[in-house]
């Protein structure tokens, strides 16, 4: 204890730059969380009421035992898988492209055209990407059309709903992991793969066994950061398909969103609450994996 | 020095006598936005004619920041003077706070209230409780765009018939002429479940029902005969009819008025409070008339649909709570129904000056038609929005993957409706 205290007296400063952060944090971020948990444990008809009435684990029973927590839960953990490997490879593929000698000119105009969507308010793009795909009006059917191409049945057939939501999410995401695999690169050790050229190895051995391992604190980065993003994927659902069509795009934080629109508050936050758990728990895994000692031959 | 003190003495005297004796402010939360506020801007100098000295400040949130500011003031003691929106919105309220004051005194207490009725009177009571005071009743009519008829006919589609005659020349014939198909019989919304059992509700209680999915007694009435002829009706006119545009599944409010006030749908539901917003020049122009829903036996006759009644209520720890109760009162003057009508577009009175309103507005004020109202369901089966919500899961995978017979989908929607209600129940 009264190590603690001299660390504490020693390092002072440092706390005091840190403490009006962390109150905002503990304010902002720790206190909701915890009130959410706390409403999850009670009944819904008095949830918000001052003296609520506690009902232990039996918001997480029924939401646990609802098959369409349960389709959505699985739906969700799809779409992220997808949404993660489709992102990241793109991101990637545009990385390389763009620090490699073929695009030299026009290298900032590429940069920007693919960042612009990560600056761009994810509501005006989502709206515009709803327009492109509507049947009647979108110019991705006009185009098909013009081409004598069957149409793309978009936002409103059940068998494309989600693959358009990854599209239109993978356009606005895409740039921001760009840029951090850019920054890897710029900082990787060229010498590496000219040994590797004089020692023969052709270019794809040198990308996947001297610059790919060289990136892995972007894939980690990228992929934990990513992984948290699809997670909670919600604005574009709400923006684009309200969780249709035919719940195919109704991911769990949707979901939630609609209990709490019936006023299911407990059920509503206990699936927020397992939720928050699983993005923890896939982060944390993820990132352990990530951040292991490659093995050595 | 004396005369100058005399003088500052009269002038203040003088001041303090045209003062009010207490400047009183009371605080009015709801989510009409600007036009709620211009209504209570003019609901506030009208009844500083009879409270002098009394203000009316009203605040509008959207609909979900009510909600939750409201639960959040009722019980932590810092709530408003009034509240004011929707009678089911103010249930949740009640649900979640129990301090909404009951009105019952209160409104008995009103002489002049004779056009309020039973139905109203239903409306406005929850658990015995009389929870808020009519003040605008929400009126809902069959819509079609005037110079689109005009060109098929110019009769307003009595009968379900005429108006699939008629969405289908909507659809097909090119009625803005612009060379292109894009247009659609009608312009309807189905994302959420209000979105469609909204729209199912205005099918079913304009043509003369009076349950969409649950009756009073807690039984299940989709598989009726009757009701499952609308039913099947309403569900074909989003799949197999194509109707509507092709992405109306993922459709709710905004995208049901891009549809409307984009000139692409021919029939639509008309509100009473965007009439006002439809006759502008550069919306609709008034190119649009309205009148009740489709009938769809000939037996029953159809109706304009009351689908909603706004009113006010007092939280019972609201801080001026004997001049709030004065003021929800007032708001059933006949100076402050027309200040409904004028700013919002509806009122519950029948003895208000309609000759400034449009054609299409004084259509609503007049209330010439035959009006039905909604049951509510809501103020009497607590379950019902979990209800509703499966309802509406199970309708959206019919019309996103149509069966081949729409009966037997309806005969299995009422089996599962009826389990899942007794499980809610119990």
């Amino acid at each position: 204890m009264t190590d603690l205290l001299a660390r504490m007296a020693r390092d002072r400063i440092f706390y005091l730059f840190v403490a009006p952060f962390a109150a905002l944090t503990i304010l902002f971020g720790l206190w909701p969380i915890l009130l959410s948990i706390q409403v999850s444990f009670t009944a819904s008809a008095s949830a918000l009421k001052p003296n609520p009435s506690y009902v232990g684990f039996a918001n997480y029973a029924s939401v646990l035992a609802d098959p369409i927590f349960l389709a959505s839960l699985s739906r969700t953990l799809l779409y992220t898988a997808l949404a993660v490997v489709a992102n990241l490879a793109f991101a990637l593929f545009f990385a390389m492209l763009l620090d490699s000698a073929l695009l030299k000119r026009g290298n900032l105009f590429f940069r920007l055209a693919i960042f612009l969507p990560v600056i761009t308010p994810d509501v005006a793009g989502y709206v515009v990407w709803r327009w492109l795909y509507d049947r009647s009006f979108g110019a991705i059917n006009a185009a098909l059309k013009m081409l004598g191409l069957p149409a793309f049945g978009g936002l409103s057939s059940v068998d494309t709903a989600m693959l358009a939501v990854l599209i239109a999410e993978l356009w606005h995401h895409a740039g921001f992991y760009m840029i951090i695999f850019l920054a890897n690169l710029s900082m990787r050790d060229r010498t590496l793969e000219e040994a590797a050229h004089v020692d023969g190895a052709t270019a794809w051995q040198r990308w996947w066994y001297v610059i790919l391992p060289q990136l892995r604190p972007a894939i980690v980065i990228n992929t934990v950061y990513a992984l948290i993003q699809f997670l909670k994927t919600f604005t574009v659902v709400v923006v684009m398909t309200k969780g249709g069509p035919n719940d195919q795009t109704n991911f769990v934080s949707y979901y939630a969103y609609q209990l709490f629109d019936q006023a299911r508050y407990g059920e509503a936050t206990a699936m927020a609450t397992i939720l928050f758990a699983i993005v923890i728990a896939i982060s944390l895994t993820a990132y352990r994996i990530g951040d292991r000692e490659p093995a050595r031959a | 020095m004396g005369t100058l003190r005399t003088i500052a003495c009269a002038a203040f005297a003088a001041a303090l006598s045209v003062l009010p004796a207490k400047a009183q402010q009371l605080t009015v939360w709801h989510d009409l936005g600007d036009n709620g506020i211009k209504w209570f801007e003019a609901l506030s100098a009208e009844f500083a004619k009879q409270k002098p000295g009394v203000t009316v400040r009203s605040q509008s949130f959207p609909t979900d920041q009510w909600f939750g500011r409201v639960i959040s003031a009722l019980n932590t003691d810092t709530a408003p003077d009034l509240i004011f929106n929707n009678y089911e919105r103010v249930i949740r309220i009640q649900n979640q706070t129990n301090k909404v004051m009951d009105l019952k005194a209160l409104t008995a207490g009103i002489a002049d209230k004779s056009f309020l009725s039973e139905d109203d009177m239903r409306v406005a009571t929850y658990k015995g409780r009389q929870i808020i005071i009519p003040i605008q009743r929400v009126q809902m009519a069959f819509g079609v765009r005037k110079s689109w008829l005009d060109k098929n006919g110019g009769k307003f589609p009595e009968t379900w018939d005429e108006v699939k005659t008629l969405a289908a020349a909507f659809r097909d014939k090119d009625p803005d002429a612009n060379g292109q198909a894009d247009t659609f019989g009608m312009a309807l919304q189905a994302a959420k479940p209000r979105d469609l059992i909204h729209m199912l509700d205005l099918f079913i209680f304009g043509s003369g029902l009076r349950h969409t999915l649950i009756d009073p007694d807690g039984k299940i009435t989709i598989d009726q005969p009757a009701h499952a002829q609308v039913l099947e009706e309403f569900l074909k006119t989003y799949s197999t009819y194509r109707f509507v545009a092709p992405d109306t599944i993922n459709h709710s409010f905004a995208e049901m008025y891009q549809v409307i006030e984009g000139g692409r749908g021919g029939m639509f539901r008309v509100g009473d409070w965007n009439v006002r917003k439809w006759d502008g020049a550069q919306v609709l122009n008034g190119d649009f008339v309205s009148g009740p829903w489709p009938k769809f036996a000939a037996d029953r006759p159809n109706a304009v649909v009351i689908g909603g009644m706004r009113g006010v209520a007092i939280p019972e720890n609201s801080p001026n709570k004997a001049l709030a109760q004065e003021f929800a009162a007032f708001m059933l003057t006949k100076a402050a129904q027309q200040a409904s009508l004028e700013n919002v577009g509806a009122g519950v009175r029948k003895d208000l000056d309609v000759s400034k309103l449009s054609p299409r507005s004084q259509y609503f004020a007049k209330a010439e038609h035959r009006l039905v109202a909604y049951d509510f369901p809501e103020s009497i089966h607590a379950f019902y929005p979990e209800l509703e919500a499966a309802f509406h899961r199970k309708l959206l995978a019919g019309i996103a993957n149509p069966p081949a017979d729409w009966k037997a989908f309806i005969a299995e929607t009422a089996k599962e409706m009826r389990e899942l209600a007794q499980k809610l129940k119990s």
